[in-house]
């Protein structure tokens, strides 16, 4: 689903990612797990095109796709989400119009017509109730006033109610309390299909406990030195990434 | 100015003498005036942000009745009356007073005039260079009066339209009087053609005590127009003067409030939405004056430009010596979508009793491109985002009208305008 080739990426014209390579087949769940600094939330955003992440040379491809030729707002019509380590608060914009704004740019890309406003209420109330979250809620503005978890909640619903084909979630588990991450990590088994696939940023193995992960890299200096399965994420928790790299 | 420009103002005037009952001597007085003081310039304070040199230059000629009638625009929403001037006319056949007439007191300019000789000197305002020569030239508007105790619920629209006017003018003047509690909303709608035509209006309003005027203008002059108008209120006790100002049309546009809160716990709320599209300007300035205690007033001002557009914004809060416990709050936030784009803010605050409250922010600032990327993250295209955005943003700014459709009616606007404007600072 996501192939991702010998990728070089720099910030500022200082090269952040150096040789990156990774294979994410459908059904799979990764973890890719590193020290800040190590270049994790740079992979992040550049698979979903922020535009000051520059690739210097390598390649993304998504379902056989160069991901480097399209749009952000291309990239989710194709499939991709990703959930951000710092949600944005975005002051005058209610969360449903954000939502269903975001639900029928996606199908217009695809050439479909859009969700009526009945039959997308049902949707995000359905998807809200499933991930704990206020009613309430979805009529305030995106992110604004809400808690560290409450945000992280809310990128889970937005990635419920478009349903990607791959997730990449950056940091999705960080600031949160037991019971945030617990409702995170139920979101997150919520997408897990055969035919979906999801890319775990993060730094502890927390999150892990509750999200069972296929394959762990371990990320250092813009590399990944090291792949293996679940068990990696335990040896990392218990000897630290300098013994375990 | 050039006296040959005064010169022809003159000439006009002297046409126009007769038109109005009762209305000659306050023209002359205010062409004597014109005469000395002059037409603003920028280098007066008020005038600064906005250059009038076209106006300053040469004549404009009289409005004449254009040739056809243009299309009227549709109503907003469900309006009390409609009043539609072409050209600076009055149109009765356009005009709808609907059962307004049995309410309230509704007749163009010359018919108050004639009947009430007596109130003519309540009218002859001074006011600047365009003031003045509003009152020396007007020949047409209408009074509004609201009899003490009654609610008009919907909005009274007043539709100015011009069309195939090139390089004249028409200068109108309103009059709007709210007896004591009675309430009302004034929609003044200007739409024109894409012709050079300059429309100079100004309203008069008297809100006594207790009433509460709500007034929403929307200014969508033509492309090469210039629109000056200007309102002039005073709020008795517990009245309530309520301004929102959309300025989206003309090449040149400026909206002045003067506001005076004459009696205890008057109040004044003056909020405005300017969008500079390529090249415009669009200026606004409000004076509030807080003569008495207790007193309030707010303001909420939103601006967006474009490539070299320009917003401006002077707002002029004076407390006088005694007048305690006033609280007075403004806010100004302008948004630049293009790197050649201008924003101005000039807040002023001048307070001479001590026991007041008064605030002001001002801020100019881009599009957060944090929050584009985050729209456009979640399947949004970057056109609908900044839309998105710039709805956000002025939305503050006419929230306060109390009328959800004219809010929408008004959202709907500047989606058009994003829709005809995108912004460019990503290029």
């Amino acid at each position: 689903m996501l192939t991702v080739k010998d990728l070089h990426v720099s910030v500022d014209d200082k090269e952040i990612i150096k040789g990156l390579s990774l294979e994410i087949k459908p059904g799979e769940v990764h973890a890719i797990m590193g020290l800040n600094g190590a270049g994790k939330s740079t992979l992040a955003n550049t698979i979903a095109g922020r535009d000051d992440y520059e690739l210097t040379s390598g390649s993304i491809e998504f379902e056989g796709k160069d991901l480097m030729e399209l749009e952000p707002h291309e990239r989710v019509g194709e499939g991709l989400f990703l959930g951000f380590q710092y949600p944005v608060e975005i002051p005058g914009v209610s969360n449903l119009n954000f939502m269903r704004t975001a639900v029928n740019g996606v199908r217009n890309y695809k050439g479909e017509d859009e969700m009526s406003a009945a039959e997308f209420m049902k949707l995000v109330r359905a998807k809200a109730s499933e991930l704990k979250m206020d009613p309430d809620m979805l009529k305030r503005f995106v992110n604004v006033g809400f808690s560290g978890g409450e945000k992280k909640r809310n990128e889970m619903v937005q990635m419920a109610v478009l349903d990607p084909k791959l997730a990449v979630l950056d940091e999705t588990d960080s600031g949160l309390d037991i019971d945030a991450l617990k409702t995170v990590a139920d979101g997150i088994n919520a997408q897990r299909r055969d035919d979906t696939a999801i890319l775990l940023i993060t730094h502890y193995q927390r999150l892990l406990n509750y999200v069972q992960p296929d394959v762990v890299h371990v990320m250092i200096d813009g590399k990944i030195v090291k792949t293996g399965g679940p068990e990696l994420a335990a040896e990392l928790e218990e000897k630290g990434y300098a013994e375990v790299a | 100015m050039p006296d040959t420009v005064i010169d022809t103002y003159q000439d006009q005037m002297q046409q126009l003498k007769g038109s109005l009952p009762g209305w000659d001597g306050a023209r002359d007085h205010a062409l004597d005036r014109l005469r000395s003081v002059g037409l603003p310039t920028t280098r007066g304070e008020d005038w600064r942000y906005s250059d009038i040199k076209a106006i300053r230059n040469s004549a404009f000629g009289l409005m004449k009745t254009p040739a056809r009638n243009p299309e009227v625009p549709e109503a907003l929403l469900g309006v009390a009356a409609r009043l539609v001037f072409i050209n600076g006319r009055y149109h009765e056949g356009l005009s709808d007073l609907g059962d307004l007439w049995q309410a309230a007191s509704v007749r163009p300019l010359a018919n108050h005039l004639m009947a009430n000789a007596d109130r003519v000197s309540e009218m002859r305002q001074g006011g600047d260079g365009i003031n003045l020569l509003n009152t020396a030239l007007m020949r047409d508007g209408f009074v509004i009066s609201i009899p003490a105790g009654i609610e008009i619920d919907d909005p009274i629209e007043i539709v100015h339209l011009t069309s195939d006017a090139e390089g004249t003018s028409a200068h109108i003047r309103h009059l709007v009087e709210m007896g004591e509690g009675a309430s009302a909303t004034v929609l003044e709608r200007f739409v024109g053609d894409d012709t050079g035509y300059w429309l100079n209006s100004m309203l008069q309003a008297r809100v006594t005590e207790g009433a509460t005027l709500n007034h929403v203008r929307l200014q969508e002059e033509g492309a090469n127009a210039t629109h000056t108008a200007t309102a002039m209120v005073s709020v008795g006790a517990g009245g309530n003067y309520h301004a929102t100002n959309i300025s989206l049309g003309g090449s040149l546009a400026r909206f002045e409030a003067r506001v005076r809160l004459l009696v205890d716990e008057a109040n004044a709320t003056v909020d405005g939405v300017a969008l500079a599209g390529t090249g415009e300007s669009h200026d606004m300035l409000v004076h509030i004056d807080h003569r008495m205690p207790n007193t309030t007033s707010d303001q909420i001002f939103r601006t967006v430009a474009d490539a070299r557009g320009k917003s401006s914004f002077q707002g002029k809060v004076t407390v006088a010596t005694d007048a305690q416990h006033v609280n007075a709050d403004q806010s100004f936030k302008a948004l630049l979508l293009d790197r050649t784009a201008e924003a101005n803010a000039k807040p002023e605050l001048e307070i001479f009793a001590d026991d007041v409250k008064c605030s002001h922010g001002a801020t100019v600032g881009e599009l957060d491109e944090k929050a584009l990327f985050y729209l456009t993250s979640r399947g949004i295209d970057p056109t609908t985002a900044r839309q998105m955005l710039v709805e956000a943003f002025t939305d503050e700014a006419f929230d306060r009208t109390g009328n959800d459709t004219l809010a929408d009616a008004i959202r709907a606007r500047v989606a058009d305008w994003m829709i005809n404007h995108t912004g460019r600072s990503n290029d």
